[in-house]
This record gives C-alpha cells, structure tokens and sequence, in this order.
C-alpha cells in the first residue's frame, strides 16, 4: 500500500487536490445556494385593503398640485433717448501770410473786407447757429415734454400694472395658502387615516381579529344544533349585523351548501348566540360581519 | 356436535320456539306500553308546543302534549316543559316573540281545537321564534281516531317541514309481548300508534306468536303462532280481525315477509329437510323454493322493488347476510363480512342500508349496512338487542332489547345520534315491527 502511495504519489496528490477543490467549490456553491434560497416565507396574516373602503381622499382624487406662481415680465426700463449732437461748428482758420508790402493794402482791404465778410459770415454762422441751438433746444425740450409724458404715462401704466400684479399677487398667495392649507387639512386627514389604518392592521397583526373571528366562530357553533343533514364539508357564509354589545340584529345567509334545515338551523344558532363575544380587543369590534361557518366534524 | 349448535345460533333458536312449555297467564296483562325516554337527547333542537285552545290541558287528548311527546320521541326534539311557559297563545297573533326568544325556543307551535259545523278541526301555526316566520298554517279535521290522530298528524307535519323528512307518527308499531313466567305465559301479538297508545291486542294465545310482518298497505299482519302446538304462518286483517292461515306445512313455518306489492310472502320452511327461503304466492298458494343450500337460510327480506331479497345465511360457517335476485339464477351474493355474526336484516324504505343484529365486541347489537360503500355502523351497544325495523321515513329503527331477561323496546336514528329506551311494563316486548305510511 505505502508502494502505492508512493508510486502514485502525484496523480494522488492531484487527484486530491482536485477533490479539494471540486469540494470546495460545492462547499462554495452550497453556500451560495443557502444564501441564495428564497426566504423563508412568514406567515404574516395581511390585511387586504380594499381599494373601495379607503376615504375618498386616497383614491382617485388626489388633489393635483397647483402650478408654481408664474414670475410676472419686469416692465421693460424706459430708455431714454440721447440729447442731439450739436451741429458741428466749422472752424474758418484764416492764416495771414507774409504778404508783400505792395499787396498789403489791397490785401488789408481785402482784409478788413474778408474780415467784414467773415464777421458777417461768423455772425450769419452765429444766428445760424443760434438759431440752431435755439431750435434744438426747443426740439429738445420738446422732446423732453414728450419724453417726460411718455414716461409719466408709463409710469402710471406700470403703477396700474404693479397695483394689479399686486392684487393678483395677493390673490393668488390667498388661494395658495386656503389651497395649502386644504392640502394640509387632507394629509393631516390622511395621516390620521393611515395611522387608524396602520392600527387597525397592527390589531389584525396581533391576531385580535383572526381571535375575534374564532370567538364568533365557536359562539355560533357552540349554539348550533347539528341537524342529521349536516354532511362533512359544510360551508356557510353568514352576513350577521350586530349592535354594539353584540347583540344581533340581523342575520343572512351568503353561499351554502346545506338543505333547507341546515341552512335554518345555522340562522338559528347565530341568534341564539346573542349577544356575540366581544374581541379582546374593542377596535376589532365591527358592526357587520361576515363569518364562514366552517363546523369541525 | 358443538359446531353445529354455533351454528345454527340464535336466529335459528328463534324460530325453535318449539321448546318452550306454555300455559295460560296468571295475570293477564292490562298494563299499557309506556314509553318513557330514558337516556338522554344530544342535539334536539329546542321547540315550544303551547296548549292548544278550545281543550283542558292534561287530559289523554291533550293536543299539544301529543305534539310534544312525538317530537321528543323522535330524538329531534326537546320540547319546552309546560311550566316554564310565560304565555299561552293559541294563535300567531298573540305571540309575543321575545317571551320566547328568552326561553330559548328556536320554534313555536301553537293551535286551537275548533268546531266546525258538526265536527271538529285542529288550527295550528308553526314559527321560528328568532325570525318570526311563519313556518306553518293548517287545519286538521278532526275524524276517525280523533284528537289523538290529529295531533300525530300536526306532529308529522312539524316534523317534515323542520327537517326536511317526512313524519311517521301518525305510523303504528306491531310487537310480541309476553306476560308471566315459564311455563306459565301468554302471548300477544300487539298493535299500537307509534307513541305506544292505543294498543290493540291482535292475537293471543298461551304458545308463542312470533314474527310479525306489514302487509305494505297497513291493513294486515303476518306472524308465526304456534298455537297448534307447531308452528304456522297467518295473515291478518287489522280491521276485522278476519285471519287466514297461509303455511302450516311440516315443520318449521316462519320468518314472513310481505313483498312491496303485497301478492306474496317469503317464508322459511323446513319441510324439505333442512331451513330454506321459499316465495308464496298468496292468491294461488304457488311456492317457489329460493334457496337450497344445505346451511339455514332464513329471515328473508325484501328490495323495495320487490325483485331481490336479503337474507341470513350460516352458509360460510357463521350467520352472514346474503342477497338473491328472484328472476335471476337464484345465486346469492354473500353482502356482509364485517364481524362474525351479521342476520336478521331489514332493508331501509329508501334501499341504500340494511338494518341487521351485529355481534359486536361481545354484545348482539344495531348496525346498519350501507349497501354500495359495505361500510357497516354499530349503532346500538346492548348486550341482546335484536329484531330491528326501519320506520317508514327511515330516520328511526326501533328494536327489542334485552336486559336481565326482559325484552324492552327501543329507537336509535338510523345514523346513530339518538338512542332512546323505552321502558315498556307491560312485560317482556319483543320484535317490534313498525308499520308503513297510512295511505292518505
């Protein structure tokens, strides 16, 4: 044997190995496979809600939300026109050059009548100018009148425009809050819903309704007079009003595979159960039940 | 030798009443049949049943007590005892639910005995005291075996209408009742309603009278007496007491049954040696022997379709039930294989089960055969209890059952949830055979 071992030490090895590995991969994929099996299903008794029994608030009508208050255009800024150019002044450079002697007079002459000239050119520019101004000025000022009235106008305009945004302003912060607080009147509802609702599955969670169930159950059985008729497999539906104090008020018969005289007899017992126990606990208590009356052989 | 006497038991000890030494009683039996419930009802649903107007309240004909003692009697039922009634309405108008309710009644019957014209009728009202619904509302003329009848009648229709089955008190019993001591007794062949009033001695004699049977109309009875000191088959007319005898061949002549039809009887004779089934022909005293076999074959019954009949058999070693159709090849077909001992049976009026005598953990009792599953029911948990019969709705089987030597009769429902005994004083009763439906 040790010979064997020794000749085959390495395929042995080997195949050893392999098997290492082979086993732990299975160990590895058993692993997996643990971890990966589906959870272990609880059995947690849910509450079926039913869409029909929730307040109107939840279903269907949910308030859709307000737009978002649009942002009113700024008025535009009034731009003022810019004042006219001042008509350029020509400028008359009369150079008087080194003249000779002879052409002195003459051109004094011509001089003082340049100069007349151009006095009276200078003047005539003068007026013109003056007139220009004057002209412009009151084109200006004109403008300036306009302008002004425009601009008074406008301002009146976007006064009226910021008194009517202001209005519409208010209103509209009016409607929102009666709109939030509409808002928050229902969530608060809604809240109060939720958590009467979340009570109530908490109560059907701790069983205080299944065990209600079963204390109506077994009352009604223990009042029920089995008729000879009464085959395995009986199966009622009882719609059963009751008043507060358990005492019942009314009593109808759903699906039922009994004749005539089961049927009666199962009606019978509910009455003569009355008054129903109470549950354990009193928000389980409701008003119209309906109970399977599924009786133990 | 032993085996033999095993075998041939005690149906066969039945017919060999041959034994017995019998002389005149020394005290004639004037005693009625009193049947008082004994054992306790489970499951009766609670029912009160007011005095009905127009009569005093206690007396024989007392209406409502009639009513009462029948539906109590049917394991159904717990009346409410009188005493604890507040109120006494005696028609719906005047019922005032809530008494009742408080009570505990689920239904209420009440009623009034009017005359009208020269006779008499029986107006009465059943309602369901947690509804008040009217359930009933009928008049039942009063005639014949008057307010008695009357009562049976409304007891009947109470009966159907809160269990969906028809009522089968208006039905009478027919028993052997058996006074004094050996060898000093007398027998008499009784006729009774099925509450046990109105007994009616139909035969006497200081030699057994065994075995009696219906004819399916009500109106006659077939039995064995021995009166002649052997034993012999006659058929009597309840009304006139007119009898012919029908079978006094050699040996025994016994165990008679009317076929549906009422032309013809199964008997057990002996004369061809050994005990064997044979059909009579009663108009032509035509006889077809049925069985041949070297075991006693006795006890013959009949299908309700009057083409097969059932019978006992110690063919395989020990009493067994067996089935034979009469137009077939006369081949019986063994039906029972549960317990040692299975005889005696009676076929339920709707065919589906056989009452039969069941030795069981010791003691001879009820069971009941359902013929298609074979499934066989001990209803009964007597030491001797024997001769069982299906009432005419099927619901009830009355048989005899004996304790410290004294045959008593008594009911069990043919699903087993009500026994009751019925103490009888007027001595030792035995084989109970309850009637058919009265023609109506």
């Amino acid at each position: 044997m040790p010979g064997f071992v020794r000749e085959h030490l390495r395929p042995l090895a080997g195949s050893a190995g392999l098997h290492l590995a082979l086993l732990a991969a299975l160990a590895g994929t058993a692993l997996n496979w643990t971890s990966k099996q589906p959870p272990v299903q609880l059995a947690i008794e849910g509450v079926v809600v039913d869409a029909r029994d929730l307040p109107k608030s939840l279903s269907g009508t949910r308030p859709s939300p307000k737009p978002a208050v649009k942002p009113q255009p700024a008025p535009a800024p009034v731009v003022e026109p810019p004042p006219p150019e001042p008509a350029p002044v020509p400028e008359e450079d009369v150079q008087a050059k080194q003249q000779q002697a002879e052409a002195a007079a003459a051109r004094a002459r011509a001089e003082a009548e340049s100069k007349a000239k151009a006095r009276a050119e200078a003047e005539r520019q003068q007026a013109v100018e003056r007139e220009a101004r004057e002209k412009a000025d009151a084109q200006q000022k004109k403008q300036a009148e306009a302008d002004a009235k425009r601009k008074a106008a406008e301002q009146a305009e976007q006064k009226k425009a910021a008194e009517a945004e202001a209005k519409r302003k208010k209103e509209e912060d009016a409607r929102a809050a009666h709109d939030a607080k509409v808002r928050s009147d229902r969530e608060a509802d809604l809240k109060r819903q939720l958590a009467a609702e979340e009570e109530g599955a908490a109560v059907a969670r701790s069983g205080v309704v299944d065990e209600y169930r079963a204390l109506l159950a077994q009352a009604i059985e223990r009042n029920w007079i089995r008729p000879p008729s009464a085959r395995a497999g009986l199966e009622c539906t009882l719609f059963v009003t009751q008043a507060t104090g358990g005492t019942v008020v009314d009593v109808k018969l759903g699906a039922c595979n009994g004749d005539q005289t089961v049927r009666e007899s199962i009606v019978n017992a509910v009455y003569r159960a009355s008054p129903l126990p109470a549950p354990r606990d009193p928000r389980a208590f409701e008003r119209r039940l309906e109970i399977v009356f599924k009786p133990t052989e | 030798m032993h085996s033999v006497t095993v075998r041939i038991g005690r149906f066969a000890a039945q017919l060999a009443g041959l034994t017995l030494v019998l002389l005149l009683a020394s005290q004639p039996s004037r005693a009625q049949l009193r049947l008082d419930v004994t054992e306790g009802v489970r499951d009766a649903v609670p029912i009160a049943i007011v005095p009905f107007g127009g009569q005093a309240e206690g007396g024989p004909s007392d209406i409502a007590a009639i009513v009462s003692g029948d539906l109590r009697l049917s394991g159904r039922f717990a009346p409410l005892d009188r005493q604890d009634m507040v109120a006494r309405p005696t028609t719906g108008q005047e019922i005032r639910f809530q008494d009742w309710r408080l009570l505990k009644s689920d239904y209420l019957v009440v009623g009034r005995l009017n005359s009208k014209g020269g006779g008499s009728a029986v107006d009465f009202e059943l309602f369901n005291v947690q509804t008040g619904q009217q359930l009933l509302a009928d008049s039942i003329p009063v005639v014949g075996q008057g307010q008695r009848a009357a009562a049976h009648r409304i007891a009947d229709l109470v009966f159907e209408r809160l269990t969906g089955i028809p009522g089968a008190f208006s039905t009478r019993i027919a028993y052997v009742s058996v006074a004094g001591t050996p060898p000093r007794q007398r027998y008499r062949l009784v006729v009774s309603d099925a509450d046990g009033y109105n007994q009616r001695t139909v035969t006497e004699s200081g030699e057994p009278l065994m075995s009696p049977s219906w004819s399916p109309d009500g109106q006659s009875l077939a039995y064995v007496s021995f009166e002649t000191k052997t034993s012999a088959i006659y058929v009597q007319r309840l009304a006139t007491g007119e009898r012919r005898r029908v079978s006094a061949r050699s040996g025994i002549n016994g165990a008679p049954a009317f076929s549906p039809d009422g032309q013809r009887l199964a008997i057990t004779l002996s004369r061809d040696g050994n005990l064997d089934i044979y059909v009579l022909e009663l108009a032509t005293q035509s006889l077809t022997r049925m069985t041949s076999d070297e075991a006693i074959d006795t006890e013959a019954t009949w299908t309700p379709d009057g083409r097969s009949l059932y019978f006992t058999s110690d063919r395989a070693g020990s009493a067994q039930i067996y089935r034979m159709d009469l137009d077939g090849a006369k081949q019986a077909q063994r039906v029972t294989f549960t317990n040692g001992y299975n005889a005696r049976p009676r076929v339920s009026p709707d065919g589906k089960e056989l009452a039969l005598v069941t030795l069981d953990r010791g003691g001879y009792r009820i069971g009941v055969l359902d013929l298609k599953t074979r499934n066989l029911r001990v209803l009964t948990d007597g030491r001797q209890d024997e001769s069982p019969s299906y009432a005419p709705n099927g619901a009830t089987i009355i048989y005899a059952s004996e304790s410290r030597g004294q045959g008593d009769l008594a009911l069990v429902s043919s699903d087993g949830r009500y026994q009751e005994r019925l103490r009888s004083d007027s001595g030792d009763v035995r084989e109970p055979a309850w009637s058919p439906f009265a023609p109506r």
